[in-house]
């Protein structure tokens, strides 16, 4: 029995209070199906390594040491299963879409400058920026690149706030547009874009990225095998298991393993708030950038682009392209802008790997 | 780690969104020029391949109807895509009053001033 109450002796309020963390993070999963394959995890891990002498804790360190401590294994597989699940399509048959994919990394930027202003040494600044990709796995890698003391901090971030895409963005956007301007009607040729395109563009991307970013090149390079594979048509079991099972399996993985990092000591800190805020200031500041940037390009083209669809270039795909086309039929009924904001969208998954690939290249030597 | 100041971040940030722009609008290029390649290689192969298909040993005996619900043979298609061809085809099919399988569709082609509105 004296082992009993030693054990209960050594509880201190600290883990409680991750308790309640890990708590909220169950409830937001399942109440408020925010991110719930991941925010489930982690709040349920949150609670596993904050039990007094948790046995479970050393197995999660484990988890953490070889899935993601270890060159990022967890992030780059689930990398394969989201390329394969993307279809560029829309991307290609309007390339122009590419620049709000890069107007949406603003955010990036913005936080870099306002975490170092914050006192943040520079590799937490930078990966705290990092949040502002507006996507889980590049989040995760730089930051453990970087060695950033806050890891759990930003991925609950990172994920949090994709997960508030639709509560974030929206008046965001309408403050930042015009009702008219929300009503631009915008057309979609549907072009057929030919096997071979689909096949090279993952290759291409490969390259020049890798040749650009060669820190990025593992992200980059793992999330267009998984397209390839999708694109090339003679895998389509292996597409199909990339997609589902691949994916799933490590995002089971990944949200417990990332509360290796959520234990009291290290998660209950005055800069954890900070960094909420720092984030959810990259979100705001990714969405600007994107609208303004369609806002000044409508300056100079004849065919008007509706400014929402930049603010789909922060790359949480789906989300932020289903934000825009919602609100695009709020204000009119007829006016359907998916095709053009899942276009942004992905063009923002390839613009935040290639942002996170710079700034390791820039920071992390 | 070394000291990194606010004017370093500011700079990082301005030298890091240009790149990103830069490298992104170097694949935009990159997919238009690709893709015109790609779409000028494969309308030659079909033109190539749609004058063998003329030659007599191809043609087959007019106006046997399939059985019913049976189609066969293919259709080429120039800048159509397949959906839009299934459409045509039906709607040919429905004006007409022939059915599919008696139907025998040669090509679709887009028309070149449709094509020039479509890229406009």
């Amino acid at each position: 029995m004296d082992v009993l109450y030693e054990n209960l002796l050594t509880l201190n309020w600290a883990q409680v209070a991750m308790w309640a963390i890990g708590g909220v993070l169950i409830y937001l999963a399942i109440a408020k199906e925010m991110e719930p394959t991941l925010l489930l995890p982690m709040g349920f891990g949150a609670i596993l390594v904050n039990l007094p002498n948790s046995g479970a804790a050393a197995v999660i360190e484990h988890l953490f040491e070889i899935g993601i401590n270890q060159h990022e294994l967890f992030p780059l597989i689930l990398f394969i299963g989201i390329g394969a699940m993307i279809d560029f399509e829309p991307l290609l048959t309007n390339p122009k879409l590419m620049f709000f994919g890069a107007a949406a990394q603003f955010g990036i930027f913005f936080t870099l400058c306002m975490a170092s202003f914050f006192g943040f040494e520079i590799n937490d600044a930078a990966s705290i920026a990092i949040i502002g990709a507006a996507d889980g796995p590049t989040s995760i890698f730089v930051a453990n690149m970087l060695n950033s003391s806050y890891t759990a901090a930003i991925m609950v971030a990172a994920y949090s706030y994709m997960a508030l895409v639709p509560i974030v963005q929206p008046p965001i956007i309408k403050l930042c547009t015009t009702k008219a301007e929300r009503k631009i009607r915008m057309n979609y040729t549907g072009k057929k874009v030919s096997k071979r395109t689909k096949i090279l563009f993952p290759i291409i991307i490969t390259a020049i990225v890798g040749m650009v970013a060669p820190d990025a090149v593992a992200l980059i390079g793992f999330l267009m095998f998984g397209n390839l594979i999708r694109e090339c048509g003679v895998l389509n079991s292996l597409s199909e298991t990339a997609q589902k099972v691949l994916a799933n399996l490590i995002t089971i993985f990944l949200g417990i393993t990332i509360a290796s990092r959520m234990t009291a000591a290290e998660f209950l800190r005055l800069e954890t708030l900070l960094i909420m805020g720092l984030g959810l200031v990259a979100f705001i500041v990714d969405t600007f950038g994107g609208v303004m940037l369609a806002k000044i390009m409508n300056l100079f083209f004849k065919n008007k682009i509706n400014p929402m669809i930049g603010a789909a270039g922060i790359s949480a795909f789906p989300m932020s392209a289903r934000v825009v086309h919602k609100l695009g039929l709020e204000e009119d009924n007829q006016n359907f802008l998916l095709m053009h904001s899942i276009g942004v969208n992905v063009s923002g998954q390839i613009a935040s790997v290639i942002a996170g690939g710079l700034i390791l290249a820039f920071l992390a030597k | 780690m070394e000291e990194f100041t606010i004017v370093d971040a500011l700079l990082t940030s301005v030298i890091g969104i240009a790149t990103v722009m830069v490298i992104l609008a170097i694949i935009a290029v990159l997919i238009i020029v690709v893709s015109k390649v790609i779409r000028a290689f494969e309308n030659k192969t079909a033109k190539s391949e749609a004058v063998i298909g003329d030659t007599p040993a191809e043609v087959k005996p007019a106006g046997v109807p399939m059985p019913e619900g049976m189609n066969e043979g293919e259709v080429e298609l120039i800048g159509t895509d397949e959906k839009t061809a299934a459409v045509i085809m039906a709607l040919v099919s429905h004006n007409s009053g022939i059915p599919l399988n008696r139907l025998s569709f040669k090509s679709i082609k887009l028309l070149d001033d449709e094509k020039k509105g479509a890229d406009k």
